[in-house]
């Protein structure tokens, strides 16, 4: 046990933000809450020590440091990399070298550059660097991915894999559920109704029944997808639809960036649209193969499938399904 | 408790590397010592209260302005939180913070002194002075930083101080018209050329004690009050 949630609840001016919930992090694991911002700085603050639980306690295992990393980036702008990192080790006497972290995150090549002339997605590794090289137990990030390029996404999901294989503890804070089930082996949502765990790996018989079954029934389908939107019903054309997310057992259709809840729960779905090139790539998502223009390996266990929309939306893709997905796709494994 | 003088240093060194290259604040330190040569060749200078406002400009100008620029800069860049939740401790933070602008107070004192020709008769007696002046501006600078939200805000509280401070020494002039005015002669930057008149005609250290005493009351109250705000800033 490294940190551990024990009936931790919040309320503020008498409406709850979280009620009572038990949650324990051990090493070698990363975990995402998925939470809106208010509950998301809430959680924060209780980590840094400041602000208060209404009732139960947060208790840190013996020895845990833990090491920050905000969404703000917090860097001295007139400093260059290499001065920033320096002063980093320093102030945290870390014992760890410069170099090292410097390699992780892929900073030699801006080693020199002074902090304010970098890009966002460039600050965000600088910051990360200097959270490796506090060395931390615990590293809790705020946010991480958000908002920064392909490749800084890639080199922030490696060092993840590298900080479990070092057996670090990472939560992680974030309102953006695909970036929780990429990043993280745990998921939870946590929200006024209470901590519910997100199910990332799928169970693979349940499915290969379900395809069976696909094989020799074949029922008499209609062609659009109902929505309801302020008692209204919609119908959507199955190839309109870019991809279908489930959320604590709603499903919604996401159709040009937005989206519409749907009364038929994401099995349902699937069984309609399989003729219409849908792919189920998550155990929530449920992704029209249509609209996908890039399959990207962050690492070697997590994927995701970017979208052909102008957002460039990714999608999380499962382990299990990328090979299911290679072989629809005629490529061999 | 320990004082880590590593930390300290790499604080040091963090401000040094940043302040040198933020010409918006670093110029302001050039302004005591110009003006010090600019008073003393046009023959205004020569009398000890001119050398004392300039000495007390430097004061204001770089140890109050250059102290809350730099501590409202990490609020404004939100790396106070940084310094916060890293293994340093106050007291660390706040000497770390204050060592360059005590630094930089004293090169331009020194500078100013030597432009404006002004060659004490005991310069230990003086230099100790300073030093005691410079914890009270230090932590008024520290105070106006931590209460300011940016550096903008900063620089424009610390206005009205860098008047009363350099201009205000010549507050005692005015005594005598306005007899209410009278208390300011309690201000640090009085009892400051106080001490400078005293030790001129050839003072000891026991007859500059009471005004050192009064200085150092000053600073104490200020470093007192700038810690407690720290503290209450540490929680919210």
């Amino acid at each position: 046990m490294v940190l551990e949630f024990k009936q931790a609840e919040k309320r503020v001016h008498d409406s709850v933000l979280f009620p009572p919930f038990d949650l324990v992090l051990s090493a070698a694991s990363v975990t995402a809450i998925q939470s809106s911002v208010n509950v998301r700085e809430d959680l924060l603050g209780l980590l840094c020590g400041q602000g208060s639980l209404s009732h139960g306690e947060l208790k840190w295992g013996e020895h845990t440091r833990s090491g920050f990393c905000f969404l703000e980036p917090g860097l001295y702008e007139r400093l260059s990399v290499t001065e920033m990192l320096r002063f980093t080790r320093q102030l945290h006497s870390s014992s760890e070298p410069i170099a090292s972290a410097m390699r992780q995150l892929h900073l030699e090549p801006i080693q020199h550059a002074k902090i304010k002339r970098l890009s966002y997605s460039e600050k965000k590794r600088v910051q990360l660097a200097c959270l490796v090289l506090q060395n931390p137990s615990v590293f809790i990030l705020e946010e991480p991915d958000q908002n920064i390029d392909l490749e800084s996404r890639r080199i922030y999901l490696r060092l993840l894999q590298q900080l479990k294989e070092e057996k670090k503890t990472v939560l992680i804070l974030t309102g953006n559920l695909e970036s929780a089930v990429t990043a993280a082996d745990h998921v939870y949502k946590l929200d006024d109704s209470g901590l519910h765990p997100v199910q990332l790996e799928q169970d693979v018989p349940d499915t290969a029944t379900l395809l069976d079954s696909e094989e020799t029934v074949t029922p008499v389908r209609f062609e659009k997808i109902p929505t309801k939107v302020n008692d209204k019903i919609v119908l959507f054309n199955p190839p309109e639809i870019d991809y279908i997310e489930s959320s604590e057992g709603q499903t919604f259709l996401h159709i040009k960036g937005e989206s519409f809840p749907c009364v038929f729960t994401l099995t349902d779905l699937e069984n309609r649209l399989m003729p219409f090139g849908f792919f189920r790539c998550h155990r929530s998502y449920l992704v029209n193969l249509q609209k996908v223009r890039e399959v990207i390996t962050w690492t070697r266990n997590s994927y995701s499938l970017v979208l052909d929309d102008p957002t460039k939306t990714p999608i999380p893709l499962s382990k299990s399904k990328m090979t299911e997905l290679k072989e629809m796709l005629g490529l061999k494994s | 408790m320990t004082i880590s003088w590593k930390r300290i240093h790499a604080i040091f060194m963090k401000d040094y590397k940043d302040f040198s290259r933020n010409l918006a604040v670093s110029l302001i330190i050039f302004l005591p010592p110009v003006l010090a040569a600019f008073y003393s060749r046009t023959g205004n200078g020569g009398s000890i209260e001119t050398y004392y406002m300039v000495i007390n400009m430097a004061f204001g100008m770089v140890a109050a302005f250059v102290q809350s620029c730099l501590i409202a800069e990490e609020k404004e860049k939100n790396t106070l939180r940084g310094l916060m939740l890293s293994p340093a401790s106050t007291t660390e933070i706040l000497i770390g913070k204050s060592s360059l602008s005590l630094v930089l107070t004293l090169l331009t004192i020194a500078l100013s002194a030597l432009f404006s020709n002004y060659r004490p008769a005991n310069i230990g007696l003086i230099v100790l002075a300073l030093f005691v002046s410079a914890i009270f501006y230090i932590a008024l600078g520290t105070m106006v930083g931590l209460f300011a939200k940016t550096v903008m805000e900063a620089s424009l509280y610390v206005t009205p101080i860098i008047l009363l401070f350099s201009f205000g020494t010549m507050l005692p002039l005015l005594a005598e018209q306005y007899p209410a005015l009278q208390a300011t002669a309690y201000l640090p930057n009085i009892q400051l050329l106080e001490i400078g008149t005293k030790v001129e005609r050839g003072g000891s250290f026991t007859d500059i004690l009471p005004q050192l005493a009064v200085i150092l009351a000053w600073g104490v109250v200020a470093s007192f009050a700038a810690v407690s705000l720290y503290k209450k800033r540490l929680i919210d």
